[in-house]
């Protein structure tokens, strides 16, 4: 399962239409989530509306939150797009075997066996969230706020059973031809995230639609070539007996 | 969607199964949780605690780990008694039947009744998650909200939207109260994981104004057991459970029994000193009579030799 998580305080003013580069990624089979975050004031008319377009386009949900309240909405926003994916292949497969529409046309005690299920595979799949972080000028006193929730979505991201691994980005980049820049690779461990966001200067465009899309390019570049490797590659399982994980990078 | 309720069922509302058949009058709101609400009905003569949640999948979650628990504590009566969906203004509502539990959350009850009670109602909580923990569970939101307190102290768990088969990830929490909120440990499910959101659970209950105050002030970075640690060492009677709540905050014990067995002899320590303290010590009204009676005594003996 794979999905990005788009963070941001207002519009995006340079290159493509976001929702565009959401539809693409949704289409590669990534859920894009977006949180709108703000102090006081709001966010403006135009950025709720665009939040919401891009959160529909890239098949997630949307919330507009303030500072204090982002480490639970990333928490809650990434187990329920799990839960809606499963949800989704789970109801899929019903409707192929049987011809029920969804669980709900089921009698409790067989909705019990399929929910049970459902359970499992959510919490045994494979996950990856690449969070895409706005860095324009007005963001810069929240960045605390989402260096925090980045590191609490690690936390809860190593508890599953499941392999689970978040990378991070930020936009736009250094360079004008970069839309945006990794600033940690795939990782499953909470403990060895240091500061993530040191030296970002930030910048005044805000080109959302790019950075989407160069997100779906890095899961392309890197899950994709996980896929085709040969085994021995392939990260080692969780092994929940000994407590140890070995270090995840791709 | 069809399944989800986000708003409330007035009072009075009649929900009948539609799979079971079974008819409930909503007589109250009890409290509405993370994922649906919980009413007070009535079916027949019987009054009953049903929850209406909001996503079909996360209720009938709920609804398996009570079921589950039911077939592994057989002595006592099921939690779990019913499971169905209603038709309410043409939305399709799912719910589950539960008994109902009186009683006032734990941080309420030790408003009403005094500090005291609380080692008595920890020793209940304690052995009460021990239970859980040896049928494989973790109960995972512990909160005052989630812990009811009927006569005398006794205990019942309530909302069991947070229990987690052991090993696996916490499925539902409260930040104050998580161990990896702390940077204390994971949010994997394990014994320890309960043991200490019980030591929060205290902080909270006879301290709640300063544990709230701290989270505010506190940078991400800087939280740790430690500062839960300074409240309690300046608290007088948090206090008392200094070598406890170290032990739980720390992760140290094995699980919630040998937690209950140690909070035991804390308690029996602390009665002891408490007894200890008193002796030899003169309360202060039968020293003021003593005192009185001296001086009535000393100046009716001069009045005597005087005259």
């Amino acid at each position: 399962m794979r999905q990005i998580l788009l963070i941001t305080d207002g519009c995006s003013n340079v290159g493509d239409s976001p929702a565009i580069a959401a539809s693409i990624a949704q289409a590669e089979g990534i859920s894009v989530n977006v949180v709108g975050i703000v102090d006081e004031g709001g966010i403006g008319e135009q950025g709720a509306l665009e939040i919401a377009e891009i959160a529909r386009a890239g098949g997630g949900m949307s919330r507009i939150v303030s500072p204090a309240l982002l480490s639970r909405t990333v928490q809650m926003m990434t187990r329920q797009t799990v839960q809606g994916t499963i949800r989704g292949e789970v109801n899929r497969e019903l409707r192929q075997l049987f011809g029920v529409e969804s669980a709900a046309e089921l009698p409790p005690d067989k909705r019990a066996e399929i929910v049970r299920v459902m359970e499992d595979l959510g919490e045994t799949a494979e996950l990856r969230v690449a969070l895409l972080i706005d860095a324009s000028a007005s963001m810069k006193p929240k960045m605390r706020a989402v260096e925090e929730a980045v590191r609490d979505l690690a936390l809860s991201l190593q508890a599953r059973r499941g392999e689970s691994a978040v990378a991070v980005f930020h936009f736009p980049g250094e360079r004008s031809h970069e839309a945006c820049l990794l600033d940690l690779d795939w990782t499953d461990r909470a403990d060895r995230i240091g500061p993530i966001f040191g030296r970002i200067s930030m910048k005044g465009t805000t080109p959302t639609g790019p950075a989407l899309l160069r997100v779906v390019e890095f899961f392309r570049e890197t899950c994709g070539k996980l896929e085709t490797e040969p085994q021995h590659t392939a990260p080692a399982r969780r092994d929940d007996t000994d407590g140890m994980r070995s270090d995840y990078v791709v | 969607m069809t399944t989800s309720s986000d708003a409330r069922v007035p009072a009075g509302t009649v929900l009948r199964g539609k799979w079971n058949g079974r008819s409930y009058r909503l007589e109250r709101m009890l409290g509405i949780g993370a994922n649906g609400q919980v009413y007070m009905a009535v079916s027949g003569l019987r009054t009953y605690a049903l929850k209406i949640g909001m996503q079909l999948e996360d209720l009938q979650a709920e609804a398996n780990v009570l079921a589950s628990l039911d077939g592994r504590e057989r002595k006592r009566p099921p939690f779990l008694l019913d499971v169905d969906d209603a038709e309410w203004q043409g939305r399709l509502l799912p719910f589950y039947v539960m008994q109902y539990v009186p009683g006032v959350p734990v941080k309420t009850y030790l408003a009403e009744h005094g500090g005291a009670w609380y080692g008595v109602v920890g020793y209940r909580l304690l052995n009460r998650l021990s239970e859980l923990h040896a049928a494989g569970w973790v109960f995972g939101d512990v909160k005052s909200d989630n812990i009811l307190v009927t006569d005398y102290g006794r205990v019942s768990l309530v909302d069991y939207g947070g229990m987690t088969a052991m090993g696996r990830s916490v499925r539902q929490f409260t930040e104050v109260y998580d161990r990896g909120y702390w940077s204390a440990g994971s949010r994997t499910a394990d014994p320890s994981y309960d043991v200490f959101s019980v030591a929060v659970l205290w902080i909270h209950a006879l301290d709640g104004k300063r544990l709230l105050h701290m989270t505010k002030m506190l940078l991400p970075q800087n939280r740790h057991p430690r500062e839960l640690m300074a409240l309690v060492r300046s608290h007088a009677e948090l206090k008392k459970m200094e070598n406890w709540m170290e032990l739980a905050l720390y992760g140290k014990f094995k699980d919630a029994r040998e937690a209950s067995a140690h909070w035991r002899d804390r308690m029996r320590a602390a009665a002891e000193e408490a007894v200890h303290n008193s002796r030899g010590k003169v309360p202060g009204w039968m020293a003021g009579l003593f005192a009185a009676s001296l001086l009535l005594c000393v100046s009716a003996a001069a009045f005597w030799l005087l005259q």
